[in-house]
């Protein structure tokens, strides 16, 4: 267990620490319960009898004189020993074991202070129903221990909420799967039996236990676990599948290729649980002082009380030190960071994003200035036929009915966007299902048909390569890329593309600008194709920008601020790598792809505002935790340092100052999901519309619906 | 102490008031009992755990007067304003509960059992003598109208016995009805419960009555300590206010 020795002052601190490492047994925490309810019950009793003594006090001069109450007062200080002794034994058990682990890794704990304030007490308390004279202080004790366990206990149980949406992931695996052996027996067994290469039978309704290739069947698979969307995805044959993932429909049997431990629902598990175990900033400093911290608080408490002994006499010296020491506790100090941090990864995981360590996200937080991919980041990489050119002798339906018809023959992406591009003009389709379409790789298409002879499609280079003259009015020297159909020896129409935009990019950029952040476009593609894409969004935009020259750019950016840069991942791993924090969109199963610190499983782009905005949180309530901590720690310190403060109110105010951080800190596990799109819609219109005259007309029907 | 047995009565017809709140909790005791428990004891050992809270509670209570009253003597006739308030919260309470007056908080605590019951499942499931008093004992300290109602009485007493006393005789009251709703019996008609429920609250409206009417005279007659007396308050008398 590696649990920071600084931070956590006491057993109770490092024992719920310990609660995350390996869970708890069930009977162990129900006997927990068991001893500290017992423990309460006493410390009850103990207070009814220290009451009946303080009523003695309220009218003291006659308590002395009637000898029934005389002896009625020695019975009752005999009781408060009685009771008291159990609670010593019940609750100062656990924390002397504790202490005595401590000891033996010679480290010094608040709770070893506390332990001999309460044992003090309880002698000298001792000593004086023996002599039957002197005050009694069971009840502080007694009561000291009540507060401290439940305090821990709540801290225990905080903590533990801390991995709740964790644990819910891991879960979600089946205990059990069906494994096919060579003469295709199905027998059950527990899932850690599974290995490499096993055959396995996965029914309909059931979450894949590993991950796997599809041996046999077909099925369609709700993978919303691994990629964040929910989008049902077919699967036959060949495929991979996930562990986690939902298999709706399909009896299917798969080859086991990563067994358990390793697939992806444990490793997006581990990744989070890896997170959690480096320190961030806040928390190094946090740790820092906590290491002084206790031996200081131990030589405060020692000063003070032997002052405070010198002048109200030895039980108010021990009083005095048992308060300085419980109203000092850094288990505030120590939670205030960590509690926040692994919440807000757990949420961030719930929401679909990793990561890498706490220091990302508080660095996140301080990000002043995005830069974003094009390709593939605020564009879906895929082009989109924006226009279509005819010439003046040509009728345009039938340019783009005959260009459908080509492009139906190849699954190419500029052919697919052609199609999609008639679809959306609504032209009636001519049947393509005898025509013979060759294909040209590379360049482009072509066919034979009845009414026109030879019919192509292609780049500039293969129409005029086969020697189609090209019309002066279609011959524009564009920026953007252009695929040529012809017949008759003429070209005779022109389609234009551009890139698509994320149907969620406009959006996206719009919250990054709310959140203050400075934005900018890099692109490897041209200037002046990729200028206009980012005038649309409004964004400033580099183009011709080779890897390394995203990375020199970068570290620009950096003199003036701390930089995130969001990008797929795939090409741009040296620009993720070089700045402070690297976003990577669409790892989908892939969550450790090494250069971010930040993997978003789907494609969604507002994820990344979101992220900011959850990082920015969590550091707002880290800085709040520790201020708390601090103040109240320098206050409360004071005010038990010269007596003023009772023990007990000491104990109540080290637990409830526990409470408000663990449950400050669990406020973050709440944090809204991004809002629906249509309600951001609605709010970004009206924005917009008092914006419009700066916005320039689009001609891409995406980006005009994300404005509508 | 005239009102021990109204009080007792008042706890007894009373708790058919706290059934809604309580009585999940018995019924749950029982149900989630390992098998061959004894069901009555646990049930007994359970309101034991409730009236020791009760009791203790009433201790602060009673304590809490007795400092209060010695504090102001001379400034303010607390005991006789904790005995005037007391009383009217508990005519209140018992109008509420005969249905006079509408329940105003009724929707605020009645959430607050399933809250609690999650950690008291623990207690509630145990096997043994300690589990069902611990759920008792921490069952005693869910928020009750009834409740906080006695405990202004107890303190009204300005003693800290008078206020034990008090709490227990409303503590044993709350004994038979919660027994026999969580050994699981219909033992009452819809008309009997009715009935029953009508009975305690005007059985809790005479307490308040009294309790008023008392503080009153004590408001008039300073120097006359209407309370009986027990051997830990002896001094009291000595030093009651205004002597």
């Amino acid at each position: 267990m590696d649990v920071p020795e600084a931070s956590y002052c006491c057993s109770g601190c490092r024992s719920v620490a310990g609660v995350l490492e390996s869970e708890q047994e069930e009977g162990d925490a129900a006997n927990g319960l068991l001893r500290l309810g017992l423990a309460i019950f006493f410390t009850m009793n103990v207070m009814v009898f220290t009451m009946a003594l303080w009523s003695q006090d309220i009218y003291p001069a006659d308590s002395f004189t009637n000898p029934l109450a005389e002896t009625l007062r020695s019975l009752f200080r005999w009781a408060s020993l009685v009771f008291a002794l159990p609670v010593l034994y019940l609750l100062g058990g656990p924390i002397a074991r504790g202490v005595w682990q401590a000891i033996r890794s010679r480290r010094l704990t608040t709770d070893l202070m506390i332990l001999a304030g309460v044992v003090a007490a309880y002698c000298y308390s001792l000593v004086s129903v023996l002599r039957d004279e002197g005050h009694i202080y069971f009840e502080v004790g007694a009561m000291v221990m009540v507060f401290v366990s439940i305090g821990r206990w709540l801290e225990a149980k905080g903590k533990h909420r801390t991995g709740a949406s964790l644990d819910a992931l891991a879960n979600l695996l089946p205990a059990t799967v069906r494994r096919v052996d060579d003469h295709g027996h199905i027998s059950e067994v527990p899932r850690e039996k599974v290995r490499t290469g096993e055959i396995l039978r996965v029914l309909p309704g059931e979450r894949f236990p590993v991950d796997g290739i599809i041996t046999q069947g077909r099925a369609t698979v709700d993978e919303q676990i691994v990629t964040g969307e929910s989008v049902q995805v077919e699967k036959s044959a060949c495929m991979n599948v996930y562990s986690g993932t939902l298999n709706l429909d399909g009896d299917l049997r798969i080859e086991v290729i990563a067994a358990d431990g390793k697939e992806t629902i444990s490793r997006i598990v581990d990744m989070v649980r890896a997170a959690r175990s480096v320190k961030g900033r806040h928390e190094k400093i946090a740790d820092r002082i906590a290491a002084v911290f206790i031996p200081l608080v131990c030589v405060i408490a020692m000063v003070a009380g032997w002052r405070q002994g010198q002048i109200a006499g030895l039980d108010q010296g021990i009083l005095t030190a048992l308060s300085v020491v419980l109203i000092a506790c850094p288990c505030a100090l120590g939670m205030a960071t960590p509690m926040a941090v692994w919440t807000a990864l757990g949420r961030a995981a719930q929401g679909g994003l990793f990561f890498r360590s706490g220091v990302v996200m508080e660095r996140l937080a301080g990000v002043r200035i995005a830069c974003f991919d094009k390709t593939g980041t605020l564009t879906t990489g895929k082009p989109l036929a924006s226009e279509l050119h005819a010439a003046l002798s040509a009728d345009r339906e039938q340019v783009l009915e005959i260009a459908t018809l080509l492009a139906k023959g190849s699954i190419h992406s500029l052919s697919q966007a052609i199609v999609d591009y008639s679809h959306g003009q609504s032209i009636s389709e001519s049947d393509s299902s005898n025509t013979e379409i060759e294909t040209w790789p590379g360049q482009g298409l072509s066919c034979d048909l009845p009414e026109f002879g030879r019919v192509v499609l292609g780049s500039r280079r293969f129409v005029e390569e086969l020697g189609l003259s090209l019309p002066p009015e279609l011959d524009q020297d564009s920026s953007a890329q252009q695929v040529f159909v012809g017949w008759d020896d003429c070209v005779q129409g022109v389609f234009g593309f551009c890139e698509q935009l994320r149907p969620e990019a406009a959006l996206a950029i719009y919250e990054c600008k709310g959140l203050g952040l400075e934005l900018h476009l890099f692109s490897g593609d041209e200037g002046d194709r990729v200028v206009p894409l980012g005038e649309q969004v409004g964004v400033s935009t580099k183009g011709n920008m080779l890897p390394e020259d995203k990375a020199i750019s970068l570290s620009t950016l950096k003199k003036r601020g701390l930089v995130a840069m969001v990008g797929d991942g795939l090409n741009d791993a040296p620009a993720l790598a070089t700045a402070d924090v690297g976003v990577a969109l669409g790892c989908g199963a892939d969550v450790s792809r090494d250069a971010a610190g930040v993997c978003l499983l789907t494609d969604d782009l507002r994820r990344f505002p979101w992220a900011v905005g959850l990082a920015r949180q969590t550091v707002r309530i880290v800085k709040q935790n520790l201020f708390w901590a601090f103040a109240y720690n320098s206050i409360g310190i004071g005010l038990a340092a010269t007596g003023r403060l009772n023990p007990i109110w000491a104990a109540l105010a080290m637990a409830t100052s526990s409470i408000l951080v663990v449950s400050n800190s669990l406020r973050l596990a709440h944090y809204s999901e991004p809002q629906s799109v249509d309600t951001a819609m609605s709010e970004r219109n009206s924005v917009a519309v008092t914006q419009r005259p700066r916005e320039s007309v689009n001609p891409q029907p995406e980006l005009a619906e994300a404005l509508l | 102490m005239i009102e021990l047995p109204l009080i007792l009565l008042g706890g007894l017809l009373g708790s058919a008031h706290c059934l809604g709140m309580c009585g999940p909790l018995a019924i749950s005791l029982s149900a989630g009992a390992p098998p061959g428990a004894n069901h009555i004891n646990r049930q007994l050992i359970f309101g034991v755990g409730r009236i020791f809270t009760y009791t203790f509670c009433g201790a602060i209570a009673g304590f809490s007067g007795a400092w209060l009253t010695k504090r102001s003597s001379g400034f303010v006739q607390s005991q006789a304003t904790l005995a005037i308030f007391a009383g009217t919260l508990l005519v209140l309470m018992g109008l509420v509960t005969a249905g006079v007056l509408p329940r105003p908080f009724y929707r605020l605590l009645g959430g607050l059992p399933c809250g609690a019951s999650s950690w008291l499942k623990t207690y509630l499931s145990a096997p043994g003598w300690s589990g069902p008093l611990l759920a008792g004992l921490f069952t005693g300290f869910i928020p009750c109208g009834l409740v906080y109602a006695f405990l202004l009485k107890a303190g009204s007493t300005a003693n800290m016995g008078q206020g034990m006393l008090t709490m227990l005789a409303f503590g044993i009251g709350t004994i038979p009805l919660m027994v026999l709703v969580g050994y699981g019996g219909q033992f009452l008609s819809l008309v009997g419960r009715a009935h029953l429920f009508r009975i305690a609250a005007w059985c809790i409206v005479v307490t308040g009555v009294i309790s008023i009417a008392r503080g009153a005279v004590q408001f008039s007659a300073p120097n006359e300590t209407a309370t009986a007396i027990c051997p830990l308050c002896e001094p009291i008398k000595a030093e009651a206010p205004g002597s």
